[in-house]
């Protein structure tokens, strides 16, 4: 039997189905007659999540097992369960019950204290209450951490914290009803390289735990119990891919250089401490965006000062001295941040986010500062500000790292002296004074996705205009000129890490253009680094001042195909 | 029973990782061991007790072991103290 979906990320996956479910459980008030069997139940369903937790310890190392034996240690801890057994005991209530109310009250004393890093805490208890009713009620909970391999996932829709706990090695596919091409889980699967399948209705009932099933991360097509005819024809396609992987692999620890010796950069966008090892496996050459949005999306509470650090310094260090930028809070627009409270706005995209909320509430943005520049000691960090849209708001941003540097000072904490300050060129405006800008900060790097839509005036997720936006309007490509010349006029760095920098159609252009550093999802590099060293910087620049006379993106699209047929 | 005050250096507070070292030391040991802070009595065998007291940096604690090996268990508590955790 075959279903179909959207395919949204590329390749073949064979594999058995597990299905994940996440409905919130609801538990009853009821009483039992028999309090001793309820509470060997319930030391019976702690004594199983201690022994897997203890497991986790076992296999894990530096921070994450400093993490888990903490963990570990509140589960073992009598004081979190007085509670729960009294309750158990003496007013007769179920384990399931018991456990709920129990637990509650603990979670209640930390979420109530005045410290955002205890108040995190809760959700660590909130994760063994989950876990405990769990066991009691046998049901099966997912472990994502620990997949059989080649595991299919199903789901409704995977959170961040789904995907940031899960082991990439043991899955073959992703299946999901809801989310859309650029959607978290789809860029997590590109970036992984896994193919994945979504819009597809009712996967959740369809598809049953343990069916053998085939996907096509591209036509969308899913195979149930495929015929030896279907997997023959989707082997052929695998092999296909994986020959054109084959091809890429020689590209590996290459120079990123034209035929005529004109090098550039490449370096990646990754989205959290894990990606670095794709970074690292594609032999980028550095990171030029991590987004630090991972932090503040997986939690909770505020993220402390220490987590953000630990999270940063490990990346840093991973990286060797390869250049590392983190771009600081960019949030508000379409990704919401629960604690921050922000209001509903008309116009997100036009409202209150990025570093306009940063500079309003100088308090967090000290705290993600700090830690940033903590972490500076520990390799090559440079710290990037989003949605800048004037001088005031770049001046403003700098004064209030200078602050932070001074408070690091006076507690004679190390950090790299010379860390370079730089901002996202993503609004209109900037573009347009970008050689004033270029004079107030030490890098630029484009984000072309909504320098796009604030050109054209066409959001993003609106399918009834998508047709308006494009790359290859003539007014964006102005845009992106006026930021590389207004760069260099300064002696500044010019980079680009909006998804048209690894457009292979674009980047003949942009070498023309004279654009420093591409920065892309680790599994385009080198696929873009083949595209380079095909090109001849000197026809690239005839190119570019070719396109810039151009009045349609009709016409600079086909001029731009034309070229990559021609020399590529 | 072995007492001793002194001042938590540690910057960040008695966080998890900290109060989980000092629950483990503590339970190694047979006697009751207390931290009393702001006249209140903290379980120091227990994680739990010690973070949800949310001791800040700078506050004055009081060690207090009360059993057989009350010294052992002092003297190590003390040492990982003044080591502010291996921070």
């Amino acid at each position: 039997m075959m279903i179909k979906g959207k395919g949204i990320s590329k390749g073949i996956g064979f594999g058995n189905v597990v299905v994940i479910k996440n409905q919130e459980i609801k538990i009853q008030e009821t009483t039992v007659e028999n309090t001793e069997d309820e509470l060997e139940r319930f030391k019976k369903a702690l004594q199983e999540i201690t022994t897997e937790t203890a497991e986790i310890v076992n296999n894990s190392s530096g921070t994450e097992k400093e993490i888990m034996t903490a963990y570990l240690m509140i589960m073992q801890d009598p004081s979190l369960i007085t509670e729960t057994e009294d309750l158990i005991k003496n007013s007769k209530y179920s384990a399931e019950y018991a456990t709920e109310v129990g637990l509650n009250s603990v979670i209640q004393i930390f979420e109530n204290m005045n410290d955002e890093y205890m108040a995190g805490r809760a959700r660590d208890i909130v994760d063994i209450k989950n876990r405990l009713i769990a066991k009691l009620l046998k049901e099966e909970r997912v472990d994502l951490s620990n997949l059989k391999p080649n595991t299919i996932i199903v789901a409704k829709e995977l959170t961040t914290s789904d995907t940031a706990k899960l082991n990439f090695k043991n899955v073959s596919g992703i299946i999901t009803e809801i989310g859309g091409t650029n959607s978290h889980t789809s860029i997590m699967a590109r970036t992984h390289s896994l193919p994945a399948i979504t819009k597809v209705e009712n996967a959740t009932e369809i598809l049953k735990n343990n069916d053998y099933i085939a996907i096509d991360g591209e036509s969308g097509e899913i195979y149930i119990n495929p015929t030896e005819e279907e997997k023959n024809k989707l082997l052929e396609i695998q092999k296909t891919i994986s020959e054109e992987k084959n091809e890429l692999e020689k590209y590996k620890n290459m120079e990123s250089k034209t035929k005529d010796g004109y090098k550039v950069e490449l370096v990646s966008n990754i989205g959290t401490p894990k990606d670095v090892e794709l970074v690292i496996e594609n032999t980028s050459e550095g990171i030029g965006l991590l987004r630090s949005e991972f932090l503040y999306m997986d939690s909770e509470s505020m993220p402390t000062e220490e987590e953000q650090f630990n999270a940063y310094k490990e990346v840093a260090e991973k990286m060797e001295g390869k250049p590392v930028i983190i771009r600081t809070l960019d949030v508000g627009g379409d990704k919401e941040i629960k604690y921050l409270n922000m209001e509903k706005e008309a116009n997100p995209f036009l409202g209150y986010r990025a570093i306009r909320l940063c500079l309003d509430n100088v308090d967090f943005f000290k705290t993600q500062l700090r830690a940033l520049l903590r972490a500076s000691a520990f390799g090559n960090i440079a710290i990037m500000f989003p949605m800048i849209s004037s001088i005031e708001e770049l001046k403003k941003a700098k004064e209030i790292v200078e602050e932070c540097k001074k408070e690091l000072d006076e507690k004679n904490i190390a950090y790299k002296k010379d860390i370079k300050t730089g901002i996202m060129i993503e609004i209109p405006s900037a573009a347009i004074i970008a050689d004033k800008l270029a004079k107030e900060c030490d890098f630029f790097s484009i984000g072309t996705n909504d320098l796009i839509q604030y050109t054209v005036a066409v959001e993003r997720g609106n399918e009834k205009i998508s047709k308006l936006y494009t790359k290859y309007h003539p007014a964006v490509i102005k845009l992106v000129k006026s930021a590389i010349d207004g760069a260099h006029k300064a002696g500044i760095f010019c980079g680009m890490c909006g998804e048209a920098a690894s457009d292979k159609l674009l980047i003949p252009l942009l070498i023309g253009l004279g654009l420093d550093e591409f920065s892309m999802n680790s599994n385009k590099i080198l696929q873009s680094r083949k595209t380079i060293s095909k090109l001849n910087k000197k026809e690239c620049e005839e190119l570019a001042s070719q396109i810039l006379e151009m009045a349609s993106a009709t016409e600079v699209e086909e001029k731009l195909k034309e070229f990559i047929e021609k020399n590529v | 029973m072995k007492t001793e005050k002194i001042i938590l250096k540690n910057e960040t507070g008695l966080h998890a990782r900290p109060a989980s070292e000092i629950a483990k030391i503590a339970s190694k040991y047979q006697c009751t061991i207390n931290l009393i802070v702001n006249d209140k009595t903290i379980n120091a065998k227990s994680i739990l007790n010690i973070m949800a007291a949310g001791i800040k940096s700078s506050t004055e604690i009081e060690i207090q072991c009360d059993g057989t090996d009350e010294e052992a268990a002092l003297a190590e508590l003390l040492q990982a103290f003044n080591n502010n955790f291996g921070e």
